[in-house]
């Protein structure tokens, strides 16, 4: 597998002394499924936003798809974009469109400011939302309002709408973290059939160490902004969850950590 | 369980030590500078109503006399009225010009509002753009309407062109105002969702700005038709712009006719109320339906 995300000595601060990332290097291969963990404020959404730039990094160098995503123009970055879905913790609907209308919304970056801004969309890219509207269960909610949604529809319908962009790759910030366990396992199942079956690499911030245990092919620990672990869900041991978390959020997990990684 | 324990005693000696500290009554709300100064304007506010009552200049006139005639007069006004000088037809045709008057200008304001609106919003405009528009509008709204006609009125001569000109400029100060902070309610993270997927700044106004304030900027934009609509009656009697104004105008400050007056009130208050009413309605169906 070629690699399709790679970030070199990537840095960011907030004004002088908040430090937010500092350093990061991690590479991330086509179909591939990683998560990155961290305690809150670790740097995770910053990492995140960061790869798509709405979050400026301030120095080093992200290559996606073999271009520096850091040296784009205006115009050249909006592309850029257009390949990289990404996915919320409150999901960012507009609660006032349809679900379709709110799916549909993905296709914009891909047409003209004036088809865009009157939301003429071609039959095709129509018939694409009711597709991907239907693998993801919702056929039924197609022209509900999207604030009659339960949540983990909300987040399906947001997947949808990075779905439509036909994207390389899947950025999900905290995708469960608003949601109940039940709706949390369906769209983590969703998240892993896409990056397994269609080829789509998926980068998700979690806060649940077991549950990027299970899902992952790689996990990212990160705190106070560097990397402190890189790789497969199996190395992970309970010192590592020490030094991501700390140490009495070791303690908290020990047993979580300690049966997965056994 | 020795853990459990431990932090229970603390608790339970921190809550006994709190209260046994606190003598004196328990105040609800915390005295602050803003408490004070609330506290201190309405004190003099009180104290200024007092000197004034006791100062004024009753001179000749009869305090309870005077409340007695003006009874009277508005007795008179509501409850005699009468068509003297115009039909009923030609009232309701001048009502209608007053309303157009106040439609023309609510219409005008609202679009050009809508589009400096945007600029205006802090959240889709840059800083600088955001503050200038809205230090520009800022003093537009500190002059008041019949002013700005009557400074219109300078350039285009008293009469319609001047109210229409002035009201359109008050009506966009104060939309521009209405309309950006309504903008600015906008959850960040759907403008954000829009931009990650390429989403270029016109599209995301008009798939997720508009649609989302669309409820605000109705009820804004009715809200300014009624004032508007006040207003007009106002500019036809100050500034000559036509209309039921004007009528009142003539019918009060010329002939002394009270009774006419009164119709002319009737008219406008009815013509108030429908307008309300159509406003609420408006506003409720959007709210349940789309």
């Amino acid at each position: 597998m070629t690699t399709l995300l790679q970030l070199n000595h990537v840095s960011k601060h907030y004004g002088n002394d908040t430090k937010a990332l500092s350093d990061v290097n991690f590479s991330v291969k086509e179909g591939e499924f990683v998560s990155i963990i961290g305690p809150s404020g670790a740097g995770k959404s910053t990492l995140l936003r960061c790869i798509n730039r709405m979050v400026d990094a301030n120095s080093g160098e992200i290559i996606f798809d073999n271009v520096d995503i850091a040296g784009l123009g205006k115009k050249d970055l909006k592309k850029a974009r257009t390949k990289i879905g990404m996915i919320f913790q409150h999901y960012n609907l507009v609660n006032r469109l349809s679900v379709i209308e709110n799916v549909l919304h993905g296709r914009l970056g891909f047409k003209s400011t004036l088809a865009g801004a009157l939301g003429l969309y071609t039959e095709e890219e129509k018939r694409q939302a009711l597709q991907i509207l239907g693998v993801l269960g919702l056929q039924e909610q197609i022209y509900k309002r999207s604030d009659q949604l339960s949540g983990g529809q909300k987040q399906r319908v947001g997947i949808a709408r990075a779905l439509i962009q036909n994207p390389k790759m899947l950025l999900c910030d905290e995708p469960i973290a608003s949601l109940d366990p039940n709706a949390s396992k369906i769209i983590m199942d969703h998240l892993k059939n896409i990056s397994a079956s269609m080829g789509i690499t998926v980068l998700v911030n979690l806060h649940q160490v077991e549950v990027a245990l299970k899902y992952s092919d790689r996990i990212i620990g990160v705190n106070k902004g560097s990397l402190i672990f890189d790789g497969p869900p199996n190395e992970i041991t309970a010192e590592i969850i020490e030094a991501i978390y700390g140490s009495e959020a070791g303690d908290l997990m020990f047993d979580l950590g300690g049966q997965y990684a056994g | 369980m020795g853990v459990d324990q431990s932090v229970k005693t603390v608790s339970a000696d921190s809550i006994n030590s709190f209260h046994l500290n606190e003598k004196k009554r328990i105040k609800v709300k915390p005295f602050n500078k803003a408490s004070l100064i609330i506290q201190l304007t309405i004190i003099s506010l009180v104290l200024v109503t007092i000197y004034t009552f006791i100062s004024f200049d009753y001179s000749d006139i009869n305090l309870f006399e005077g409340i007695i005639s003006t009874f009277q007069n508005v007795k008179i006004m509501f409850l005699e009225p009468h068509f003297k000088h115009f039909s009923f037809v030609t009232a309701l045709y001048q009502v209608m010009i007053t309303l157009g008057l106040a439609f023309l200008t609510t219409l005008f304001g609202a679009l050009i509002a809508l589009f400096l609106g945007f600029f205006a919003a802090r959240n889709l405009s840059s800083k600088p753009v955001s503050a200038a528009i809205k230090g520009f509008v800022a003093v537009i709204r500190s002059v008041p309407t019949v002013l700005w006609v009557l400074i219109f009125a300078v350039a285009a001569g008293l009469g319609s062109v001047a109210a229409v000109i002035g009201m359109t400029f008050h009506t966009v100060g104060y939309l521009i105002k209405a309309y950006s902070e309504s903008f600015e309610e906008l959850d960040e993270g759907v403008i954000e969702a829009l931009k990650a997927s390429g989403a270029n700044w016109w599209q995301i106004i008009f798939q997720a700005v508009i649609p989302s304030s669309m409820t605000y900027i109705i009820s804004w934009t009715f809200l300014r038709f009624e004032v508007n609509f006040a207003v007009a009656v106002a500019m036809g009697a100050a500034a000559g712009a036509g209309g039921i104004g004007f009528d009142m105008f003539m019918a009060s400050g010329f002939y002394f006719d009270l009774r006419e007056v009164g119709v002319i009130t009737y008219f406008v208050l009815a013509f108030a109320i429908a307008l309300e009413l159509i406003a609420t309605k408006v506003k409720t169906n959007l709210k349940t339906s789309a």
